[in-house]
């Protein structure tokens, strides 16, 4: 019925808030504007 | 169109569901269409501010910090980000209680994978109370009590998580695995019907009374007895268990407590001896530098050591002496502002004064018939000037009185090779013979 060691992976560690800083710069901020600008400037 | 504003569009179409679903306490589906609305349109500031609220609000508090700061960032005027992170910064504590929980989730997560399940049990018991909000560890709480088939409690904590998060759906998949193991008790209670029937009495059925019966002497006693033995039996079976059972919780409960101190006490030391091991390593390397520094006798210790005794030589003017420690000096390292000066000055009046002084004492050492010795005091002249031919002659020559004739030719060749103009060639070459 429940495979515990299964179900297990279904859980991912929170952000404590000594790592906020870290997670910010990790951020990906890219839109879809951002997307077609890049796009643009390639053709 | 313009992109952009088609963009700006979409996003703010996802930010308005996104809304819908927060305020109906979907908030896992608050959280999908929210960041979607971000994806067309970063600047999309609500959007933004309510994603930071929602995760605040499942008790990701370290999620939620992120995403304000971001928004305060994109958008520095007029921003609600501002006041919330002023909210969370006033409240005393909060943030460390905050930050703690993510530890302990985590910290119980690490358990879990471990084979750990009672110690993350415990921690995640004491950390739910605290904040019952955190839906992540809600639902981590209930899939162990549900491992260890206690769906009771698994219940409870899935209630709680539905309470903030209504519609997440391992929660709601969890507790119909849980409602399946504990509904059964109360659904048969409720099938459990009274089992007697009545059927119709017919004309001829006879209602016989109860009949009497007096209650004689032996009767009674028997009924006493029998009333003790009843109540032996039920204070046995019933009163004894359940005093016992809460002694045993009472104390279950002390451990339970105990046993989250050992926890706690243990982490703390693990970092404390995590730190000490930082600071012993800090410790042996600085003690390394400083036996290196102080030890070595190249260095930079030593170097100023010399120096001193070098301006020693000066003030008893001891030119001999200050000249060889000058040699040995490596003042490439003196680099100290306020010493520069006496270096510099040091330097030049070796350059000028310090080298003749050698060459003289090699002479001296020479008339004694001390070829090394000479030759060494002719060597460190040629250190402090190099262009002193005199100095190289008389190494060739201190050579050739040893009778070392080969040493003697290759200080001869080295002049009359590189110095053919000098006026120590044409005698080279005669000392040489060629």
């Amino acid at each position: 019925m429940l495979d515990f060691e299964e179900e297990l992976k279904n859980f991912q560690p929170s952000m404590e808030i000594g790592n906020v800083e870290d997670a910010i710069g990790r951020e990906d901020l890219t839109d879809m504007t951002d997307l077609m600008v890049e796009l643009l400037n390639n053709k | 169109m313009d992109t952009g504003m088609r963009n700006r569009q979409i996003s703010n179409a996802y930010y308005n569901v996104g809304l819908e679903k927060a305020k109906e306490r979907d908030l896992t589906g608050a959280v999908q269409v929210l960041k979607k609305s971000l994806r067309f349109h970063k600047y999309q500031t609500d959007a933004r501010n309510l994603l930071g609220l929602v995760y605040h609000e499942l008790g990701e508090v370290g999620a939620a910090l992120a995403q304000w700061i971001i928004s305060l960032n994109l958008q520095e005027e007029n921003n609600l980000a501002e006041g919330y992170l002023k909210a969370l910064q006033n409240s005393p504590g909060y943030l460390d209680m905050a930050d703690q929980a993510a530890k302990k989730y985590n910290q119980s997560l690490n358990y879990a994978r471990n084979e750990n399940e009672d110690l993350a049990v415990l921690l995640l018991m004491r950390m739910v109370e605290e904040m019952p909000n955190y839906v992540k560890a809600q639902q981590l709480l209930a899939l162990l009590y549900m491992h260890h088939e206690d769906y009771t409690k698994a219940g409870r904590c899935l209630f709680q998580a539905m309470k903030v998060d209504r519609y997440n759906p391992l929660t709601q998949r969890y507790m119909t695995i849980a409602k399946a193991n504990t509904g059964k008790a109360e659904v048969e209670k409720r099938k459990l019907k009274n089992a007697f029937s009545h059927r119709q009495m017919q004309d001829d059925d006879i209602i016989l009374p109860p009949s009497y019966k007096e209650n004689t002497g032996l009767q009674s006693v028997l009924n006493i007895l029998a009333g003790l033995v009843m109540g032996v039996v039920v204070v046995f079976f019933l009163v004894t268990p359940t005093i016992r059972d809460s002694i045993v919780s009472r104390y279950e409960e002390e451990i339970r407590q105990g046993l989250e101190l050992v926890n706690q006490k243990s982490l703390q030391i693990d970092e404390l001896n995590r730190k000490l091991e930082d600071a012993s390593e800090a410790q042996q390397e600085a003690e390394s530098s400083l036996e290196t520094m102080v030890n070595d006798s190249g260095s930079v210790i030593s170097q100023y050591q010399r120096l001193a005794q070098i301006l020693q030589a000066y003030r008893s003017e001891d030119m001999r002496t200050a000249a060889q420690l000058y040699v040995e000096t490596d003042f490439s390292v003196l680099t100290d502002g306020v010493l520069d000066e006496i270096g510099s000055w040091v330097q030049q009046d070796m350059a000028a004064n310090g080298y003749p002084v050698l060459e003289q004492m090699g002479d001296e050492a020479a008339a004694r018939g001390n070829t090394d010795q000479a030759v060494d005091y002719y060597q460190k002249s040629l250190q402090i000037n190099g262009g002193n031919i005199g100095a190289i002659f008389k190494i060739g020559m201190a050579y050739k009185n040893a009778g070392n004739v080969d040493q003697a030719n290759e200080f001869f060749g080295e002049i009359i090779m590189n110095h053919p103009d000098s006026e120590y060639a044409a005698q080279a070459k005669e000392q040489r013979g060629f």
